[in-house]
């Protein structure tokens, strides 16, 4: 009973004055953020850390700022997705295939509401689970040592790669990139610089915001040079805004299958809101079957990618806040927040910052409702924005990068650093790789090489250590079983194809 | 599926330099027996075989469909724009956040396709509403350059 005493403590938290006002602030800039093309929730968390860090912000605020406005931007991608057909990002893919013909149908209103709606139930499933089990796998995981850590996130890389489906390849590459860029700088144990080409500013290694600015706003406006076209006709969200008793019922089941679902997908690393979405739709296609009229405006399929959505949002806070290895862009994100604030998630952090955990947590529930109130007064306005042109857009997102990369650390190397960094950003993109393994690979970089070397010390250099206890043995095995995923879809898929020949 | 080639090749060829410039990293005296150099050179080793792979089997590139390809004014747009940006962190300073700002963002908006005075009217507007927004509200401390005899 002492998690219910600890999430009261947090809502004491999340509901004073300041806390709610600063919750509010961060969904409404964070829809914004997330209706512009060129601006999703990554670049628009990045943004905020150096804006929340001058502020001088309490550490429990800026988290729930950046929490609010991580929740705001997944609700910005789903306007666009269902008034405009425009996916904001990978994981709202699946909400167009339902929401924008709801949309054209006149529905507009109750396709963002029901969304709305179905997200916060996914939500709260995901912090119901969260409440459940973040406390039991914190205390199992204080028996982490060095070598199990480790184990850990070699785990979490390679499953990145083994859950991404059909690059595996450049998955990899991309982590390594970022595990390999966490190492430039000075080296904290020894003190030897290392790839820093003789420069002072780069003893202090690449700052994060400077990396997920340059690899996602950057290579984002380069990217939008490419579209010419010139703002969007938006459907028009006119009618009935809310939807009523009988839509919300006839979803109910649709969003319990799926935020269960959605959790489970967002604890592991790796898999993501993207999946989930893309599961949760074809599972619930598949149960529908024929009494379904999916991709011609189906309320079931409209719930279910954004209820998985949501739950696996709340979901990938597990194992960032429970162990410190986050298991998505975003997380990676606010953990690299956090540690400009000096606070390391782990299992150390339920029991000295409960105030942070759990006053997280409750904000999540609270910036969910709010975003759910926000749709019927707003929308009109928020459709608005949508016709906003590139050419007026993207200077001013090129002037506000600028200033949150010069906000670090008030040098104009880091905005030259910032571009070449865009600059590869888009190389990388137009070849295919993926971005958010690179973030990823960077945050886990720094702890993964202390960690070994942690170990290694303890063990004086025997590299036994590192599979000689059960719980990192059976890491090694869910490891060995990420990697050969990829090998057995392709060999899965090669027989397939040389069976439809054998038929055809 | 040549430029992946290519690609992989040029990152191979990096991935080199940098374990060759890796290579000297030593404490000076250490009590520990994994040095500086142990994980970076782990990494670029297993970059370097990722990389042969891609480099010998290419996976194909999946374009989507509103993607266009590249052609030769794109990419001169591109370079237009890389530079403009490159033009914006060179004057930052010396020629202070506002000037610096408008003197870019003008030929960007108009690299987007907007019109000259439109995109004149905008950028001028959000950048001193951005200087004013970020330097005196939310005390983000940016440099004002020529503009500072204006102050006081």
């Amino acid at each position: 009973m002492d998690t219910l005493g600890y999430l009261s403590q947090g809502f004491g938290v999340a509901l004073s004055p300041y806390n709610l006002v600063t919750a509010l602030c961060g969904t409404l800039i964070g829809t914004v953020v997330g209706l512009l093309p060129g601006l999703g929730p990554i670049n628009g968390v990045a943004l905020l850390i150096p804006i929340a860090f001058a502020l001088g912000l309490p550490p429990e605020s800026a988290l729930i700022l950046l929490a609010a406005v991580y929740l705001g931007c997944e609700y910005g991608g789903r306007i666009s997705s269902i008034l405009l057909n425009i996916p904001g990002e990978a994981s709202t893919v699946m909400t167009t295939l339902d929401g924008y013909p709801m949309a054209r149908q006149g529905l507009a209103g109750v396709a963002l509401s029901l969304s709305a709606w179905s997200s916060f139930i996914g939500a709260f499933i995901a912090t119901c689970g969260m409440v459940l089990f973040a406390p039991l796998l914190a205390k199992w995981a204080i028996a982490f040592g060095p070598a199990e850590y480790f184990v850990l996130m070699v785990f979490a890389i390679v499953c990145l790669g083994g859950m991404a489906g059909d690059k595996p390849l450049k998955t990899f590459i991309a982590a390594l990139i970022g595990l390999f860029l966490s190492a430039v700088g000075i080296d904290a144990n020894s003190g030897v610089y290392r790839f820093t080409g003789d420069s002072v500013h780069m003893a202090d290694g690449i700052q994060f915001v400077v990396l997920v600015l340059g690899l996602f706003s950057i290579s984002e406006i380069l990217l939008l040079l490419e579209k010419t076209h010139h703002g969007h006709q938006a459907v028009k969200a006119t009618g009935r805004m809310l939807f009523n008793f009988k839509e919300a019922a006839s979803v109910f089941a649709v969003n319990i299958r799926c935020g269960l679902l959605g959790f489970i997908m967002g604890v592991l690393p790796g898999a993501g809101a993207t999946l989930a979405s893309a599961v949760a739709y074809m599972t619930e296609k598949k149960i529908a079957g024929t009494s379904g009229k999916f991709g011609e405006g189906d309320a079931r399929g409209l719930a279910a990618p954004e209820t998985a959505i949501g739950a696996s949002c709340c979901g990938a806070l597990v194992p960032m806040l429970t162990l410190g290895v986050p298991g998505s862009g975003t997380t990676a994100v606010m953990i690299g927040a956090l540690t400009l604030y000096n606070i390391t998630p782990g299992p150390m952090l339920f029991e000295q910052q409960p105030d942070i955990v759990w006053g997280l947590i409750a904000s999540l529930f609270i910036a969910n409702i709010m975003l759910v109130i926000l749709n019927i007064p707003m929308i009109r306005i928020f459709t608005r924005i949508l016709a906003v042109p590139n050419w007026a857009l993207v200077p001013v997102i090129a002037i506000i990068t600028a200033i949150g990369v010069y906000a670090v650390h008030a040098t104009t190397f880091d905005l030259f650093l910032m571009i070449g960094i865009g600059i590869m950003g888009y190389i990388l993109r137009k070849l295919d790789f993926p971005l958010s393994p690179i973030l990823l690979g960077f945050i886990l970089g720094g702890l993964m090489e202390q960690n070994l070397r942690r170990a290694l010390s303890i063990s004086n250099g025997e590299l036994g250590i590192l599979w000689s206890s059960s719980i990192s043995m059976s890491v090694w095995g869910l490891t060995i079983f990420m990697l050969c995923l990829p090998l057995l879809r392709s060999w899965r898929r090669r027989s397939q194809q040389r069976r439809s020949i054998a038929d055809a | 599926m040549i430029l992946q080639r290519i690609f992989a090749l040029i990152l191979l060829a990096v991935c080199a330099v940098l374990a060759v410039m890796a290579w000297p990293y030593q404490a000076a005296f250490s009590y520990e027996p994994v040095g500086p150099r142990a994980f970076p050179l782990l990494m670029l080793g297993l970059m370097g075989l990722a990389l042969l792979c891609l480099a010998i089997r290419p996976t194909p590139i999946v374009h989507k469909e509103d993607e266009p390809p590249l052609d030769r004014p794109t990419l001169i747009k591109i370079a237009i724009c890389t530079g403009l940006l490159i033009l914006f962190a060179a004057t930052f300073e010396s020629l202070g956040f506002i000037v610096s700002a408008v003197l870019i963002g003008v030929p960007m908006a108009r690299l987007y396709g907007g019109r000259w005075l439109h995109s004149a009217m905008v950028v001028v507007a959000m950048s001193v509403l951005l200087y004013w927004l970020f330097d005196r509200v939310m005390d983000v401390p940016l440099p004002l350059g020529l503009l500072d005899v204006l102050e006081n």
